[in-house]
């Protein structure tokens, strides 16, 4: 078989059309990776300067009002991950800048396709573009033409005679044609390596041979079938156009039908509505600033019975603090409440499409893709988690201070000390580990397992009946 | 060396072959001479093991071919009316290709030396077949057979779209061959080329042997005479 791979390498490079297809190609992944990487690298430089500059306005704020510091807030910032340059992912469509404040959960903003009219028109040019849409297209063309080559010009029969198998020979084109889209592939691997400033971590490494396994397998699917119906139609046109035909249907029919049942299955309350029943079910809190409230009377009786004053006056810390810490915990019900639900149908979604990939090997490389490299929706879901989880811990601890620090009720002038906001440490977030995430994507594994076997079985069957029509 | 028994040879629609017997000894060339579809294929595709008979049998240096595919391939060359090398490839390229898809390994020099002796002059061996004669790349096929060492070829309308000097050119070569020990058998339409090349001659008419005769034993015309007549009837 390596002597068919090797006059395959053969053809195409002294093959003009086939050359400059090739160079042309690798060329543009070669300068979309690197600006891409690039790209990644700026924004990261700048998510680094935001928060750099968000903490040296916190800790040069001087003695403040805890509670005007929940005002103030902070940000969370998610950090782009060493392969983001080669699938963004949904990073473009849902942003990377959470705003923590007390009171309300924020949504995340400043995605790339707001920042820019360009990407919302046409969507950026990126790496996984090329690697998901065009390499296969160039695996199609090549696995077409250098089996119908042989057909065309009878050559199948005097191959036989030195005694190569029909499959043997299919295969070897298959896997000619496979290795270059690999050698592709590795080539945008290694500039996102070379352009990555962090260093290789075993994580890193995880992810970047898992991409090279996700892609090589849709790639051989895509080979294989190609070369199933090249050995159906004995290399002539019908086979390029049913081939074509299913790209197609692959890469825009079937993610269409399949995220519209899936939503018709598992519908999202509009922005809207969210907002609606998130406000209601807000509104029935401790409102901070409303001493009137029910609650609140419930609240102040059992402080005052735990101090044993009779006013909140006579209290010894600050009432204030307590009541909107307990308006926050209120908040943060509501919030697990609404964004847990959103969650769940979320997570649902995400499954339903994972199991669309039992029918389009596409879907499951682009989950596969984008989970590899850490920005899909489960990443997006995870970091706004982690974001809230320690909001809660930093309102926590104004209002703490706002009641505990020395302050009495009612004295909305006092003054924490600068040191007391330094020690509160800055969100940090860390993209978890592929081996933690791991078990969400087997659904996709098993789907590009599956229909690489049934690629290469109908190979095998396909090309023995073929034998039989040769000759 | 070949051997058919009264072979027959039928497909869902019609019969190929019936009770065709024919033997081909070594060093002998034998031509098939026949109109379209009078089997002349379907008999070198038994003889490759490409298709089992439906009645007889087939005997290739011995063996049963169907049966016994990875040995003909050892020892049967096939070339076909268009000998289809790779265009971008020379003929040294195609030979060495060829060859070690047949598992044979031979150095270059012995690969040029057994272009040359199949008629293909030296200056042409590292030119891409792209830009070869129809003539050039029959050469190439025949060294294939001559590298593989094959005992039996197998020629289907070789001489067809050949010009007059190649087809001698041919001639001259299946002779040197047949004379180191070769057998062959050749399928054509070609009453001239097959009187100049072959030793024996077999008429084909819808699956049947109806004349067989030495090529010494007849005239051109009266060959061509003959054949018209079974054709006509």
């Amino acid at each position: 078989m390596s002597r068919i791979f090797f006059n395959e390498w053969k053809a195409w490079i002294r093959t003009g059309q086939f050359r400059w297809l090739i160079l042309l190609l690798t060329f543009m992944l070669v300068a979309v990776s690197y600006f891409g990487a690039q790209d990644v690298a700026n924004r990261q430089a700048k998510i680094d300067g935001s928060k750099k500059e968000v903490r040296e306005q916190w800790e040069s704020m001087g003695p403040s009002n805890p509670h005007g510091a929940a005002h103030f807030g902070s940000y969370a910032f998610k950090p782009l991950t060493p392969l983001s340059a080669l699938d963004e992912g949904v990073n473009l469509t849902a942003g990377r800048v959470l705003r923590l404040e007390g009171h309300v959960q924020n949504e995340v903003v400043h995605s790339s396709q707001s920042q820019s009219v360009f990407i919302s028109y046409f969507g950026p040019l990126k790496a996984s573009i090329l690697l998901q849409v065009v390499i296969p297209l160039l695996i199609i063309f090549l696995t077409y033409y250098g089996i119908k080559g042989e057909h065309e010009q009878g050559r199948v029969r005097l191959l036989m005679v030195q005694g190569v198998s029909y499959f043997r020979l299919i295969i070897g084109k298959v896997v000619s044609v496979w290795v270059l889209a690999i050698l592709i592939l590795l080539i945008t691997l290694i500039i996102q390596w070379a352009t990555f400033q962090g260093s290789l971590q075993p994580d890193l490494l995880l992810r970047s041979a898992l991409i090279v396994l996700a892609y090589s397998l849709f790639y051989l699917v895509i080979g294989s079938f190609t070369a199933v119906f090249c050995a159906r139609w004995a290399g002539g046109a019908s086979a390029l156009t049913v081939m074509l035909a299913i790209w197609v249907v692959w890469l825009i029919f079937l993610p269409k039908v399949s995220s519209w049942f899936v939503q018709q299955q598992n519908p999202l309350p509009s922005r809207h509505e969210f907002k609606i029943a998130m406000r209601e079910d807000r509104s029935k809190g401790i409102d901070g600033h409303n001493p009137t409230d029910e609650r609140e009377k419930a609240l102040k009786d059992s402080v005052l019975g735990a101090y044993g004053v009779s006013s909140v006056d006579s209290l010894p810390i600050n009432y204030d603090g307590l009541v909107m810490q307990a308006d926050e915990e209120y908040g943060n019900k509501v919030w697990d409440k609404h964004f847990g639900a959103l969650f769940e149908v979320l997570q649902r979604q995400k499954v339903g499409m994972q199991y669309a990939g039992f029918l389009n090997p596409f879907g499951s490389l682009q989950s596969l893709s984008m989970g590899i490299c850490g920005t899909d929706q489960w990443s997006h879901l995870h970091f706004q988690k982690e974001a809230e989880a320690y909001r809660r811990v930093f309102i926590k601890a104004l209002n703490d201070e706002h009641a505990f620090g020395g302050s009495k009720t009612g004295d909305w002038g006092w003054k924490a000390e600068q040191e007391f906001f330094n020690q509160i440490e800055d969100f940090h977030y860390e993209n978890p580990a592929y081996t933690k995430v791991a078990s969400l994507y087997w659904p996709d594994w098993l789907s590009l397992g599956i229909w690489l076997f049934i690629s290469l079985s109908l190979l095998g069957y396909s090309s023995k009946n073929l034998e039989e029509a040769v000759i | 060396m070949i051997q058919l028994s009264k072979v027959s040879k039928e497909f869902k629609t019609n019969i190929a072959l019936k009770d065709l017997s024919l033997e081909v000894k070594a060093g002998q060339i034998y031509a098939l001479l026949g109109s379209n579809g009078a089997g002349k294929t379907t008999t070198i595709n038994l003889l490759l093991g490409f298709l089992q008979p439906t009645g007889g049998e087939v005997k290739l240096d011995g063996l049963t071919p169907y049966s016994s595919k990875k040995a003909i391939s050892e020892r049967a060359a096939y070339i076909p009316e268009n000998v289809s090398l790779y265009p971008f490839l020379s003929g040294l390229e195609n030979l060495d290709y060829f060859c070690h898809l047949a598992g044979i390994k031979k150095p270059k020099a012995t690969l040029t030396e057994i272009l040359s002796k199949c008629g293909l002059e030296s200056e042409f061996h590292n030119q891409k077949v792209s830009e070869y004669s129809k003539g050039m790349r029959q050469k190439v096929g025949i060294a294939i057979a001559y590298a593989k060492e094959a005992k039996v070829l197998l020629l289907d309308e070789p001489a067809s779209g050949l010009d007059p000097a190649a087809s001698n050119e041919l001639t001259a070569i299946l002779k040197q061959l047949a004379g180191e020990g070769a057998t062959i058998l050749m399928a054509s339409h070609d009453l001239f080329r097959v009187r100049e090349t072959a030793d024996r001659i077999g008429i084909l008419k819808h699956g049947s042997l109806v004349e067989e005769l030495d090529a010494s034993d007849v005239s051109a015309n009266t060959l061509e005479n003959m054949y018209l007549q079974y054709m006509k009837n």
